[in-house]
């Protein structure tokens, strides 16, 4: 009995070796400053990692897939940009639609590069990060973008609205999450995310779509970094053209943390949320700790490996591996 | 047929007639045109500038950020033995071997906006640009003025958000307000400093987290507007209020947000008055006048209270 019980713990250490990662981090942090953990800094940590978050959701699903969607960032920058030009020009009402149509088309067009016509999906993202980028600065004129009446406009209610006691950044991150998780973990198309990313020409001879799988993938994606550039749009109604550069890489990091594998076929929305959350906290724990910003560069890649070596050693119950 | 041999031939004396007047053709190659406001406008206005000066045949190019390409610019100048170069530096360092080429092929070089590297100076006629150390200094006066006029000079505490680390204007801008900022008003404290990388975003969560530090808070100094605005809606976003917020780089978000009374002050430093001054610091070399190696332009204290004197930015 006692045996099992140990195996049981076992297995969930193995399973949940990120998550011990996280809480570790967590205690560490507030023994060094206890207002880390009050809730308010809390809620502010989510409320801020909300649009990294929704916009990592996403590329999730693109790594299961097997591939990478190194677009992201430019991608919510576009999204940013034109919700806010339209916004004054068509109304919120319209804007909204209108941007998530143009940034679906965006993602349409690599799903249909990477799936159909099977380019390899590193060139085609990181081609589409300048690509985006010099649409955004071509639709824009290179002009930073602001909503003429910020008082008095309802489009704030995304990034600076509460409801239920709660952020709607953190809301709308936590609703996100739960469906995709839903969709990867329960249906069969997140079955065949799986298949397709695990071994891509085995599930081509099952029967399974791959073209059309990866497609949906890269629409989710956009879907994801549109719904990002929303909440970033409206929680400083007004925006510079690159306001979401740089953003990919840490999108991929969180994906990675959370352990997907860049291989493919392995990953869940559960795990991209704690990946999301380390590195939002990471951030804000150094801040408050106060350590000089030229070192907080090396002090989070010291905490990303160490979380990385946690996550491994709890896998394999050792904190070294005997065959190394 | 023959409107078009009329045609060709009256543009062949109008090129004719400027080429015997004493036209200067003067290439500027740019940083970066497109990537934010202040570069566009910049732009606009430069070309504006030398299309009102009839004695002026610009070469407009821009080095879209990359270094590599800014070089090949200059010594496509230096083959098109232009008058003159004006460069806007991608990299301070790794221009300086293009530079020194003008220089040899006998083109005087001015720099705009941003100083290359010390090593290059020799090779450099004049720097025509904002100083930013003098910039950092007057935000400091601005906020420690405004601190005597609320009675709290005494014990005012302050919070910095830089631009990216690294960068000339960041560390120039830090080191003015740092410096000036203890002779004016000795008993303010500058409690912590860093960086938000010109970002608006990233100066929103750099400000929820000094909120969360810092129970007192009294004034925000930020490297320009756009970071200045984003720790204005972390203030608002907390329901901190009280709080002075001074910036640089007076953009137009910062000074609505100065109408609005939510914002005290910043530096306004015109793309318009930067574009104009480098064009006419190259004319000023052409015609032989004795020009100071630094060449600043003035970038005067903007308020609540003298708001009124300046126009709104249109970046």
């Amino acid at each position: 009995m006692a045996d099992i019980t140990k195996q049981q713990i076992g297995a969930f250490l193995g399973k949940q070796g990120i998550l011990i990662a996280f809480f570790a981090f967590l205690i560490g942090f507030t023994i060094a400053n206890p207002k880390f953990l009050t809730p308010d800094n809390v809620l502010s940590v989510i409320r801020s990692s909300a649009i990294l978050g929704v916009m990592a959701l996403g590329v999730t699903f693109v790594v299961i897939s097997g591939n990478l969607d190194l677009s992201v960032g430019s991608m919510m920058s576009f999204s940013t940009i034109v919700v806010l030009d339209l916004h004054d020009k068509i109304g919120p009402a319209l804007a909204i639609p209108a941007m998530f149509a143009m940034t679906l088309a965006l993602g349409a067009f690599i799903g249909f590069l990477v799936g159909r016509l099977k380019l390899n999906s590193l060139i085609v993202t990181l081609g589409m990060l300048s690509a985006i980028h010099g649409l955004t600065l071509t639709y824009s004129g290179g002009k930073n973008m602001d909503i003429a009446d910020k008082e008095g406009t309802w489009f704030s209610v995304f990034g600076q609205g509460e409801a239920l006691g709660l952020p709607v950044p953190i809301l709308m991150f936590v609703a996100v999450a739960a469906f995709l998780g839903l969709v990867l973990s329960k249906t069969s198309f997140g079955r065949k995310v799986y298949a397709v990313g695990g071994n891509s020409t085995a599930a081509t001879f099952s029967g399974i779509p791959r073209a059309r799988t990866v497609f949906i993938c890269y629409l989710i994606s956009a879907a994801c970094a549109a719904t990002a550039g929303l909440i970033q749009a409206s929680r400083s109604l007004g925006s510079q053209n690159t306001v979401g550069q740089g953003l990919e890489l840490e999108v991929l990091a969180a994906v990675i943390l959370g352990g997907a594998s860049l291989l493919g076929g392995s990953g869940t929305i559960f795990k991209t949320v704690i990946g999301v959350l380390i590195l939002g906290f990471i951030q804000n724990g150094l801040l408050l700790i106060g350590l000089q910003f030229y070192v907080q560069f090396i002090v989070t890649w010291v905490i990303i490996i160490l979380a990385v070596w946690l996550d491994i050693a709890a896998k394999r119950g050792k904190l070294w591996s005997q065959i190394a | 047929m023959k409107l078009r041999t009329t045609l060709i031939a009256s543009t062949a004396i109008v090129l004719a007639g400027a080429a015997s007047a004493e036209t200067m053709k003067i290439g500027i190659t740019q940083n970066n045109v497109g990537v934010d406001s202040y570069q566009t406008t910049y732009e606009r206005a430069f070309i504006a500038a030398a299309e009102e000066n009839a004695d002026v045949d610009a070469v407009v190019l821009d080095a879209g950020g990359d270094v590599a390409r800014q070089i090949a610019q200059i010594e496509d100048l230096i083959q098109q033995d232009v008058d003159a170069i004006i460069i806007w530096p991608t990299n301070g360092e790794a221009v300086i071997p293009a530079v020194r080429k003008a220089h040899q092929a006998g083109i005087p070089v001015v720099v705009t906006n941003s100083n290359i590297a010390e090593a290059g100076f020799d090779f450099v006629n004049s720097f025509s640009g904002p100083d930013n150390i003098t910039q950092g200094a007057r935000s400091a006066e601005i906020m420690c003025d405004k601190f005597k006029d609320m009675g709290i000079e005494s014990e005012a505490q302050v919070v910095h958000i830089t631009g990216q680390p690294g960068y000339t204007t960041a560390i120039e801008r830090a080191k003015g307000f740092e410096d000036r900022l203890p002779e004016v008003c000795p008993d303010v404290t500058i409690v912590d400093t860093q960086p938000g990388d010109w970002n608006r975003e990233k100066s929103q969560q750099v400000m929820e987290a000094f909120l969360v530090k810092y129970a007192d808070i009294d004034g925000v100094y930020a490297g320009d507007d756009n970071m200045g605005v984003g720790a204005l809606n972390a203030a608002k976003a907390a329901g901190r209020e009280g709080i002075i917020f001074v910036g640089a780089t007076n953009f137009a978000v910062g000074y609505e947000a100065m109408a609005a009374g939510d914002y005290w002050g910043s530096i306004y430093q015109s793309p318009v008055d930067d574009a104009e001054a480098a064009l006419q610091t190259a004319l000023d070399i052409l015609a032989g006048e004795e020009l100071p190696f630094l060449n600043y332009f003035d970038t005067p204290k903007i308020t609540q209270d003298n708001m009124g004197d300046y126009t709104k930015p249109v970046f």
